[in-house]
């Protein structure tokens, strides 16, 4: 029974950071209909370049004092992941908006597999994983049998703020509008006054500055980092998106969590243990597209190509 | 670009003039200032003229060849003379851009191609210059489509031009393979000297397209199609007496054509059927896997020793089998989320091996001493000796290879042009509308992926055997995306394409070892900046290209109306 409760804690924390980075799966997605595979690697480098903030720009007196440094670091991360996302919707994605659908899909692989080796090659001794400082406070919270990282509850305590701060935004604000507009009918919103280039930019940093905040915050509850990460887990996160229903904020975030749950449970209590548990995942994910293509929350009647 | 070319207009004929002397003095002039860290530049790049007046040789004599075809065709009365200058421009601009950048990172900085210790070698410098020279002049000349021959051959003259054709394709592929030499640290420049030779090649290729000579015999080998594929096929066999045939080149030639093969299959996926297929490497593991069990090989659970066309036969219909089951999400799915299915597929599969499931892919150790082919016999990693000519070791798996490309080229040909290839490519193109058509879309799809699976299976088979171990690190995500990028480099739904995809991106790291760790970054850009620039691949499909380049309202490409091609340059 412990085991299971602590499992169910562990899982609710990788739900956690698997939706940070789903939202920006689904808002994409939502917008121009393209799977960002690179946005993974948006998550990897928001890691890493926390890193080099904290390695480079923090000053020595303050690292050990959290509260100081962990925004620092947060901010750090965060501009590159935008930065990087900028750059990638600018040059790569920007030119191919009215391309055949296969063509943007595959710049997307060719971003992502360029981003993990450009930051395995040129980030000092990336080749192997690099130990992040735990700017956090240290010690676990214990609830009964269950034990949790401070860092892991910061991890679910800024998830959730930020869902609903996001979900919000979208609801109530005037770009968040222009973003749902946008997402519903590209030409009408044109045509009612909304600049689609403005809208598409808004999404891939709004997507990136969280995917930032999730590499920052990865990096302290596990600290360790690697380049392989922004794939394995942004392909959990992109099922989450599915899970809920692309698209859909709230179904993103509902996805994160089941899918963080089916991993920590499933590598507990599958046959073959941790070493399948991204198998079960993927089972979740086949089954999902098969029975509803839609995810839970998604609208089945938009026609998907 | 129309306006760069309406300025240049009046000065556009000295201008590649002015081009195609330079080139020739640049190939004349030094080109480094001492030699270099790891030994002189080859080819005596470090001599002065007047030391060695004839002694041009290697990308030397490539440049001086290009300046001289630049003033014939100048001042020739050849068609598309615009389009053909332009592609000798690029050429010259390639050797010399790749030759300068090697002789400045090889250790010579700067001063290696401009002046150092009282000796000045500038013929770098004025090689490029000379490039763009040419290549604004050629635009500035008018560049029209590549023009079309009305000549037409008696059928004996036509054979005759045909095997011509194809020993020089031959002699330029024993050469291509073996430019620069084999790569490694005793060989520090063999990249720069691969790259400039494809430079060169790419440049001559790209002007013998635009005159026309390219399309015309492409129409002569359509019209005598068994003829043609009876010479290639005895052309591709006879690569082992050539310059190629050692046993390193047998070696390097053999996985080319593995991958070749293996990419034609994928080919069918994505090139016909459009569904983007990403953990298609998994199929050719299963094969690879299933085929060492079956041939006895030490570590082998199963225990049985079966003939190779046996076990190759069931390792490809158990792949198959696996396409099947992984194809049959599409009936469902479609397009990116397809996508993220066949990735989730091979994911699974290179867990699972890793883990050893079922103790059949032995985890991380592999599955060592898969026993080598024989054949009455005759083992296939051994010399051959035909006659009084020894081949070497190898040369048995290259015939092997070379035998199952043709077997998988003609199979896609076959299928291509027959009912089933007509509804993929319909699909590919609207699906909704292939249904209102008639098409039984889920079953055809689930066909591409069977296909394309059971001939990955069957080079997994062959694989096994040539390398003698299975591990599942050969078979990782991103060998899928290798094997996709030669797919889309070479030309979604072409043959020749993805042949020539594979090739590049094969032969590429073997010649470059000192960049390999660059290698998947580069592969990575690559696909970005194809999918920019050149969507439809190196050697296009004919339906696809139009499809891929976006069509102008009179139906005619717009790639080929309104130029962006960049072929000297991407090689």
């Amino acid at each position: 029974m412990s085991t299971l409760l602590q499992q169910l804690a562990n899982g609710v924390v990788q739900g956690a950071l698997i939706a940070l980075i789903a939202l920006g799966y689904t808002m994409v997605y939502g917008i121009i209909q393209l799977i960002n595979f690179a946005h993974g690697e948006v998550f990897m480098v928001g890691a890493y370049g926390g890193l080099a903030t904290y390695t480079w720009i923090v000053p020595e007196s303050v690292k050990d004092v959290w509260y100081v440094s962990l925004p620092i670091v947060l901010v750090g991360g965060v501009a590159v992941s935008v930065a990087i996302a900028l750059l990638m919707e600018r040059f790569a994605y920007r030119p191919l908006r009215n391309a055949p659908r296969l063509a943007p899909l595959i710049t997307a692989l060719g971003v992502s597999v360029f981003l993990q080796e450009f930051v395995r090659n040129f980030y000092p001794n990336a080749t192997a994983a690099l130990p992040f400082p735990g700017v956090f406070v240290q010690g676990q919270l214990v609830i009964g049998p269950i034990r949790v990282g401070w860092s892991g509850i910061l991890l679910i305590g800024v998830s959730v703020l930020l869902s609903i701060a996001l979900q919000t935004y979208i609801n109530r604000s005037r770009m968040g509008r222009a973003m749902r507009a946008t997402a519903q009918d590209p030409d009408t919103a044109k045509l009612m006054g909304v600049n689609p280039d403005r809208v598409i930019v808004l999404t891939f940093v709004l997507g990136a500055a969280l995917a930032g905040v999730a590499g920052v915050l990865f990096g302290t509850y596990l600290n360790n980092i690697n380049t392989d990460m922004g794939f394995q887990t942004g392909i959990f996160a992109f099922t989450a998106a599915v899970l809920g229903g692309v698209g859909s904020i709230r179904g993103a975030v509902v996805g994160a969590f089941i899918i963080g749950l089916v991993k920590t449970l499933a590598g507990q209590y599958m046959p073959g243990g941790t070493q399948y548990d991204y198998v079960w995942i993927f089972v979740v994910l086949i089954l999902v597209l098969v029975f509803r293509p839609q995810g839970l929350f998604g609208e089945p009647e938009r026609v998907r190509a | 670009m129309s306006k760069l070319a309406n300025t240049i207009k009046p000065f556009a004929r000295p201008l590649a003039i002015l081009g195609g002397v330079l080139l020739i003095v640049a190939a004349l002039l030094p080109w480094v200032t001492f030699a270099l860290n790891s030994g002189k530049y080859p080819d005596l790049a470090t001599l002065q003229f007047f030391d060695a007046p004839f002694a041009v040789t290697g990308f030397r004599w490539h440049i001086l060849l290009l300046g001289v075809l630049v003033l014939i065709a100048v001042f020739a009365p050849i068609p598309s003379k615009g389009r053909v200058v332009r592609s000798l421009g690029w050429g010259g601009l390639a050797v010399a851009l790749i030759n300068s950048i090697f002789i400045t990172t090889e250790g010579g900085g700067l001063g290696a191609i401009t002046a150092a210790d009282g000796n000045a070698a500038f013929g770098g410098i004025v090689g490029i210059v000379a490039g763009i020279a040419v290549i604004l002049g050629g635009t500035g000349i008018g560049i029209e489509l590549p023009a079309k021959w009305k000549v037409k051959l008696s059928t004996p003259l036509a054979y005759l031009v045909l095997v011509v054709t194809f020993a020089a394709v031959l002699f330029a592929v024993a050469q291509t393979l073996t430019a620069g030499g084999q790569g490694g640290p005793a060989n520090p420049y063999a990249g720069g000297l691969f790259l400039s030779f494809l430079g060169f090649a790419a440049g001559l290729l790209t002007a013998l397209n635009g005159i026309g000579l390219i399309g015309w015999i492409s129409e002569l080998s359509e019209k005598h199609r068994v003829f043609s594929v009876v010479v290639l096929l005895a052309c591709a066999l006879l690569l082992p007496f050539t310059n190629a045939g050692s046993e390193y080149w047998m070696t390097v030639a053999a996985n080319i054509g593995i991958y070749a093969a293996t990419a034609i299959g994928l080919n069918i996926v994505v090139g016909l059927a459009g569904l983007l297929d990403l953990g298609y490497v998994a199929f050719m593991g299963i094969g690879a896997v299933v085929a060492a069990n079956l041939s006895g090989a030490a570590a082998s659970k199963v225990g049985i020793d079966l003939p190779f066309p046996i076990a190759a036969v069931i390792a490809a219909i158990i792949a198959g089998i696996f396409g099947a089951i992984v194809g049959s999400p599409t009936l469902r799915v479609r397009g990116d989320y397809l996508a993220i299915v066949t990735l989730a597929f091979g994911e699974i599969f290179t867990r699972s091996a890793q883990n050893n499931i079922g103790g059949l892919t032995n985890g991380a150790n592999a599955i060592p001493g898969v026993p080598p082919l024989d054949l009455f016999g005759k083992e296939f990693n051994e010399p051959l000796n035909i006659g009084s000519v020894e081949l070497p070791s190898g040369v048995l798996y290259y015939v092997l290879i070379v035998l199952l490309v043709a077997a998988v080229m003609a199979i896609f040909a076959n299928l291509k042009f027959s009912r089933i290839g007509r509804a993929w490519i319909a699909i590919r193109e609207d699906e909704d509308a292939a249904r209102a058509m008639g098409i039984k879309t889920g079953k055809a799809k689930i066909l591409a992926f069977l296909v394309g699976a059971t001939l990955a299976g069957l080079a997994g088979a062959v694989f096994a055997h040539k390398n003698g171990t299975v591990s599942y690190e050969s078979f990782k995500f991103l060998e899928s995306v290798t094997l996709l990028a030669a797919v889309i480099l070479g030309g979604m739904g072409s043959i020749p394409g993805a042949v020539l995809g594979a090739s590049l991106l094969f032969v590429l790291p073997e010649k470059l070892r000192e960049f390999s760790d660059y290698r998947l970054m580069i592969f990575g850009l690559a696909l970005v900046l194809i999918m920019r620039f050149r969507p439809q691949g190196l050697v296009p499909d004919r339906h696809r290209r139009a499809e891929l380049a976006g069509e102008d309202v009179g139906g005619v490409p717009v790639d080929e109306v309104h130029e962006h091609d960049t072929k000297g340059a991407t090689a």
